[in-house]
């Protein structure tokens, strides 16, 4: 009887034992001890790219890095968070997103002067985030297919019959594309860009998730050209073989709009939990250093036109871009979505 | 005789005037129709089961907090392509699944196929292959500009559509039922069938008259767990295109329309339960239990003319749902390898990934228990609705499961938000149906009678778990701890939305390499989690 007594509060027991190395283990190795030498950063930038830069700064300043990479749901946890802050930076491919966030009050003002190696255009007003690097739209095509002064020149002859199914465009959703249109409706107005959208979803020969299955497919010849952003072009260069591709960038007469450039950059996060070491790592990221090894790995343009560009890309200040200020997309930027819903084409996931 | 009839005079008050000790414990003899359950017992019950609901919770109050508005230009617009794209294919999903992992079982467990010890291994292998993991695969050979389009010139199909994705869901769900029925077949009392032979039936008619009515519980449960398994993949069809409404929600939560999120998920919610009620519906018809005292090894049925067509058929199913995939997996982590994908936070990434599976998988197998010896047990309307709660998480997408847990940590334990607990807690409440299944189809089969010998020997439920059951549906608890251990290494859209800063898992890195294309960094994580989750399989078979 006292031997079945014993045995009695052996599940409990295992049960009490996991819970607490469940706590113990996990507490151990993932909770923060607060204002340590520790920077969190929201990574919604390719990782690879980001990675190397990271590392840097880590060996640089001892402070310990640890890195959320994802994509645009990164804007969503970070909105959801705002009780709660965890992160200290955020890392866009996209100033809609990063101005979004300003305007939810989730960003903290910066006034670093190393902010003014950046144009004001590319940058928010109260300094609170800051791109380093330009994406910019452009149409990259297959030289055996069609010649440079076949090419269309502006993105508005893309809603011409004459290009109906010879051009490949990203699903409606795709972050650039979202941007993009928020900012030719910022120029255009609703209705003028509405229709070129309903003609180009009737017109592109392929819609894509991605922008990498464009550059592959005009590289290969699937399609004589497509709407990427600019370092797309520069990545199929790089290919081994079906790499004959040259780019266009649209808009570029007198009169004529410019190519949109969007930017990818670095944003601080309101109330973060380390706010000292967030800061350090924006004027450190300012440095020419590390704007340029920012904008090397993707292929981008440095915004900074003193920054050397990737061999082969075209400087910041050698083409026309869109006569827009980022932080002025801000309030165009929500709608973008539902405009390129009625106008017909795909969001997609 | 006077307290007798006092009993009987209280019994009929006490449901409605439970003040004291004694008014509570008749009102609980009275909810639990007679057979209460003991204390402990229901409480660590309720408590998991309110647990395992709260998310579900939260997204419902989020969804009708979105207002009419949206709910009807959401009811016009987007649901109806919706429902349409995700039953369609959580049925077809379902039902191929079920004829696959059916026949596969018989043919290994009963049939002379030839090698039929190994096909029983290959058969069950593809399950710790995640979907994504093959979808990544199908898309490498049979995509736009994969192998077989360079090759050929031509894909034979097209992988981005409704087929493609029903095609790769259904190789590498079919474990599920194949698993589950070919465990029932092995414990099968061959008397039934005996008596069968003895009434001059023929093996078809023993087939369908007593075999499938027998397994039908195990059917049912590789039924259901596909089917929800179906309704809550996310990365399979983000990977294939393919719009269901867990891609919807994840894509309405990337921009950042959570109400239109939770409003889709309130109907995938209600989708779930409806499956749920009619498992429930059908299943509580038919109860069988068998003593596996007399067990023996039926002799192989000659499948003679029938053979070649069996043996061509589980060879295309173990070519395309394992040598397929691994063999892309290993060309391409051979890239990755020489380029050095195997760094020191590769090894980072693999040790938190088995830390936070195995503890997950441990906390279901125990939580489990309880709800699922309460259900068998205890039959009554309380036992069930526990149960039911309990299983509500598994209806939920991952997404929805990590906002919930976002939402709630956020606001009410800010102190855990943001580390693992909550990852594991996630785990936890997507996973634990998976045991409760296993351990219930093990539990129906044993005899009830075993724990009333018990009782009457005066043990308490606890020792009668410890001591009878647990000892008695090893197999189905080992099983369920294997399935969850073996989800949770692959689980990716909550651990995407959960994970601690610098606290990636496997599956984390092979969605976020894949998706930015460079396949050679994607494979050898993933051959990794397969690698992991093949150990408990192998555990698993050798046990069953």
């Amino acid at each position: 009887m006292n031997s079945l007594k014993q045995k009695k509060p052996v599940p409990l027991i295992l049960l009490v034992l996991i819970i607490t190395a469940l706590a113990v283990a996990l507490n151990g190795c993932s909770t923060a001890d607060t204002g340590s030498g520790e920077l969190i950063v929201y990574n919604a930038r390719n990782e690879t790219f980001v990675k190397p830069l990271l590392d840097n700064f880590e060996e640089e300043t001892g402070i310990r890095v640890r890195v959320l990479s994802g994509r645009e749901e990164l804007v969503n946890q970070i909105a959801e968070e705002k009780d709660n802050v965890q992160a200290d930076i955020f890392i866009s491919n996209d100033a809609g997103a990063m101005e979004y966030l300003r305007q939810q009050n989730l960003l903290a003002a910066n006034n670093t002067s190393q902010l003014e190696s950046i144009d004001e255009r590319f940058r928010a007003p109260d300094g609170s985030w800051v791109g380093l690097s330009a994406r910019t739209r452009i149409l990259i095509y297959n030289k055996d297919l069609i010649s440079e002064e076949e090419m269309p020149q502006t993105l508005q002859e893309l809603a011409d019959p004459e290009w109906e199914g010879r051009f490949m465009i990203t699903r409606g959703g795709n972050s650039s594309m979202v941007t993009h249109t928020a900012a030719l409706r910022a120029v255009w107005g609703d209705q003028q860009t509405r229709e070129w959208l309903a003609a180009l979803n009737k017109n592109a020969g392929a819609i894509t998730g991605g922008h990498t299955d464009i550059r592959k497919a005009v590289g290969s010849g699937e399609h004589p050209f497509g709407l990427v952003n600019n370092y797309y072009y520069h990545l199929q260069l790089e290919e081994d073989r079906n790499n004959n591709v040259g780019a266009v960038y649209p808009d570029q007469g007198k009169d004529e709009i410019g190519a949109f450039v969007n930017v990818a950059g670095v944003a601080l996060i309101n109330e973060s939990p380390n706010e000292q070491n967030a800061r350090r790592f924006i004027d450190w990221m300012l440095e020419d250093e590390q704007q340029e090894e920012f904008s090397y790995h993707s292929r981008e343009t440095p915004l900074n036109p003193e920054i050397p560009t990737p061999e082969g890309a075209k400087e910041i200040d050698r083409y026309k871009p869109m006569e827009i200020n980022l932080p002025d997309l801000g309030p165009h930027w929500p709608d973008a979505k539902n405009l390129i819903q009625e106008s017909g084409l795909d969001l997609g996931i | 005789m006077a307290e007798k009839q006092s009993t009987t005079l209280e019994n009929q008050t006490a449901p409605y005037l439970p003040e004291t000790l004694r008014g509570l414990s008749r009102f609980r003899l009275f909810i639990w129709r007679g057979n209460p359950p003991g204390f402990v017992l229901e409480l660590i019950t309720l408590l998991t089961s309110l647990v395992m609901f709260i998310p579900i919770l939260y997204v419902m109050v989020r969804g009708i907090q979105g207002g009419q508005e949206k709910w009807l230009a959401l009811l016009d617009a987007r649901i109806p392509q919706l429902l349409w794209n995700t039953l369609s294919l959580t049925v077809v999903v379902s039902i191929s699944t079920l004829l696959i992992g059916v026949s596969a079982a018989w043919l290994v467990n009963r049939s002379d196929l030839p090698g039929r010890k190994i096909w029983e291994w290959l058969l069950a292998l593809p399950l710790v292959i995640p979907p994504y993991v093959g979808a990544l695969s199908y898309i490498i050979v049979f995509g736009p500009r994969g192998l077989l389009q360079n090759l050929l010139g031509q894909t034979p199909i097209d992988i981005y559509s409704f087929a493609g994705a029903a095609l790769v869901l259904t190789l590498f769900t079919y474990p599920y039922v194949y698993l589950i029925t070919g465990s029932a077949l092995k414990r099968f009392n061959l008397h039934y069938e005996e008596a069968g032979r003895m009434a001059g039936l023929s093996y078809p008619r023993i087939f369908w008259k007593i075999i499938l009515p027998l397994l039908r519980p195990a059917m049912g449960a590789g039924f259901i767990l596909v089917s929800l398994y179906s309704l809550a993949d996310f990365g399979l069809v983000a990977m294939l295109r393919y719009t269901t409404f867990t891609t919807a929600i994840y894509y309405q939560m990337g921009s950042f329309d959570r109400s239109s999120a939770a409003i889709l998920s309130v109907v995938l919610i209600f989708i779930t339960l409806i499956i749920l009620w009619f498992e429930y519906r059908t299943r509580r018809k038919q109860r069988f239990f068998q003593s596996s005292g007399t067990y023996r090894k039926p002799s192989p049925l000659p499948l003679g003319r029938g053979l070649v067509p069996s043996l061509l058929g589980i060879g295309t199913v173990v070519s395309l749902s394992l040598v397929l995939p691994l063999s892309v997996l290993f060309y391409w982590s051979y890239i990755g390898i020489s380029r050095g994908a195997l760094d020191s936070r590769f090894w980072e990434y693999t040790f938190q990934s088995l830390l936070t599976a195995g503890l997950a998988a441990l906390a279901c197998a125990i939580l489990a228990l309880p709800l699922v010896y309460l259900k068998s047990r205890h039959p009554a309307p309380l036992s069930s609705f526990y149960e039911r709660l309990a299983q509500a998480g598994y209806a939920l997408p991952g997404v929805i499961i990590a906002l919930g847990m976002v939402f709630i940590f956020n606001r009410y334990i800010p102190a855990l938000y943001g580390t693992a607990v909550v990852l594991v807690l996630a785990y936890i409440i997507r996973f634990l149906p998976q045991a409760m299944q296993a351990e219930s189809s093990s539990l129906n089969q044993v005899s009830p009678h075993l724990d009333e010998a018990g009782r009457s020997l005066g043990y308490p439920p606890w020792q009668v778990i410890g001591r009878i059951i647990l000892p008695l549906i090893r197999p189905g608890v080992l099983a369920g701890m294997a399935l969850v251990f073996v989800s949770a290494v692959k689980e990716l859209p909550a651990t995407l939305l959960l994970r601690p800063p610098g606290m990636d898992t496997l599956a984390v890195r092979v969605w976020i390499e894949a998706s930015e294309g460079f396949y050679e960094m994607a494979a050898p994580a993933s051959l990794l989690i397969i690698l992991v989750s093949a150990l408990p399989l192998k555990w698993l078979i050798s046990r069953f």
